[in-house]
């Protein structure tokens, strides 16, 4: 796999090579710490900014990561390379995490968070694909061709971990609504990925 | 499989993959995914595609007490003392026959003395916890401090549960009725709380169950974190 780094040394690599991911999963499920230490030190950085977008809190996400470590040297047997990407799997691993930390923290955050979300997205961010390779640029082309409002959604509910409640009350919009949106961005989405 | 149950799967998984799918139905899906290798292959799909925004974030160096934690719990290595713990948890409380049942969000953040961590606060609703459980690591004892009134119970003790992963509840121990007590955890009861997703309160008998299982109406079940 090609990193999207080269040639820019100020630019982080962002993903690590899938099969060096996949060896060191597999020195973990042979109970080789060494491999769970050069296994943090590639991909924690990309988890803990996953965990901080959606925690907000440095030390929520970094107890959050401490978990998802623990976690993946205790199941690294049950990785099986034909599920997909390695670091899918450890992506998911740490959102699953958060949103059953985010579950616990609300109601008790959730107003100041909303209110700082809604600051937020008065400048919402571009989609910006220019430095994804392959399959994350056609993910973003298909999420370009969703309606900017919807699209919203789909990204305040993965990249901020909110719920269709919240997701309503942050874009204004009923409950409903959102709920169908997102139902119908999911099958919009997966329809253009097939094409 | 038809169409429509093809086509509901994967909203099903996309939406488990993004995260809005929640609370029961999230669980229910999870059962799914273990009986169904469709509901899987779905899910992976989302997850590889969704994943891919994950790495237009600039990545964030962790500092380094959390590599000396992870080693610490998974190996019990001697590591720097956490800065600070900031745990929060949801308590879901089931009030049995008194058929109250309801949610605890807490904060819990506080300057742990260094083998000790938070493990979950127990409590009858979200203005009153009532005990506050803590493990020694790396696991060797717990300790319960009550935090909170604890609700009356003449005649009767609060027996704590550990429930394993698919298998019995193992007993770890009485919860005190005021101020706090540290327990030693056997091999087992050890075990059972390391494969424990969740920890439960049951009333018994004054000095616990005759059985060895809980007898009387169990009052609280709350998640606790994987690696217990």
């Amino acid at each position: 796999m090609s990193r999207a780094g080269e040639g820019q040394p100020t630019q982080p690599v962002h993903e690590p090579d899938a099969a060096e991911l996949e060896a060191l999963l597999a020195r973990c499920a042979a109970g080789d710490r060494a491999g769970l230490e050069t296994l943090y030190a590639r991909v924690a950085p990309i988890l803990l900014a996953v965990l901080l977008r959606m925690l907000k809190r440095r030390d929520a996400a970094e107890d959050a990561l401490q978990d998802v470590f623990v976690s993946v040297w205790q199941r690294a047997r049950q990785f099986d390379p034909i599920r997909g990407r390695p670091l899918a799997w450890l992506v998911s691993m740490a959102r699953y995490r958060a949103i059953d930390l985010q579950r616990a923290a609300r109601p008790a955050v959730a107003l100041t968070e909303l209110s700082a979300l809604e600051a937020q997205l008065q400048s919402e961010e571009p989609l910006d694909g220019g430095e994804m390779l392959g399959t994350g640029a056609l993910l973003l082309r298909c999420l370009e061709q969703i309606a900017a409002p919807q699209r919203r959604c789909l990204m305040l509910a993965y990249q901020e971990g909110l719920t269709h409640s919240e997701i309503a009350r942050a874009v204004n919009e009923p409950l409903g609504t959102v709920k169908s949106w997102v139902r119908r961005s999911l099958l919009a989405l997966r329809r253009c990925l097939e094409s | 499989m038809n169409y429509e149950q093809t086509e509901l799967l994967d909203r099903l998984a996309g939406e488990y993959a993004l995260g809005t799918l929640r609370g029961p139905a999230r669980r229910r899906f999870e059962r799914v995914c273990s009986q169904s290798a469709a509901a899987r292959r779905a899910l992976y799909r989302w997850e590889d595609d969704w994943s891919l925004l994950s790495r237009r974030l600039p990545p964030v160096q962790p500092s380094p007490r959390v590599w000396a934690n992870v080693r610490r719990q998974l190996f019990g290595e001697l590591a720097r003392p956490p800065r600070t713990r900031w745990r929060t948890w949801q308590l879901t409380v089931a009030a049995g026959l008194v058929a109250v049942a309801l949610v605890v969000g807490l904060l819990v953040r506080e300057l742990a003395p260094p083998p000790l961590q938070t493990l979950v606060v127990l409590g009858t609703d979200s203005a009153h916890p009532v005990w506050r459980l803590e493990r020694r690591l790396p696991l060797s004892a717990l300790t319960m401090e009550v935090v909170g009134a604890v609700p009356p119970a003449a005649g009767k003790s609060y027996e704590l549960w550990a429930l394993p992963r698919g298998g019995a509840p193992v007993s770890l121990g009485l919860l005190p009725a005021a101020g706090s007590a540290e327990r030693k955890l056997s091999e087992m009861q050890r075990s059972a709380l390391l494969a424990a997703d969740k920890v439960a309160v049951s009333v018994e008998p004054l000095g616990g169950s005759p059985t060895g299982s809980p007898t009387g109406p169990i009052v609280i079940v709350t998640s606790v974190p994987a690696a217990g």
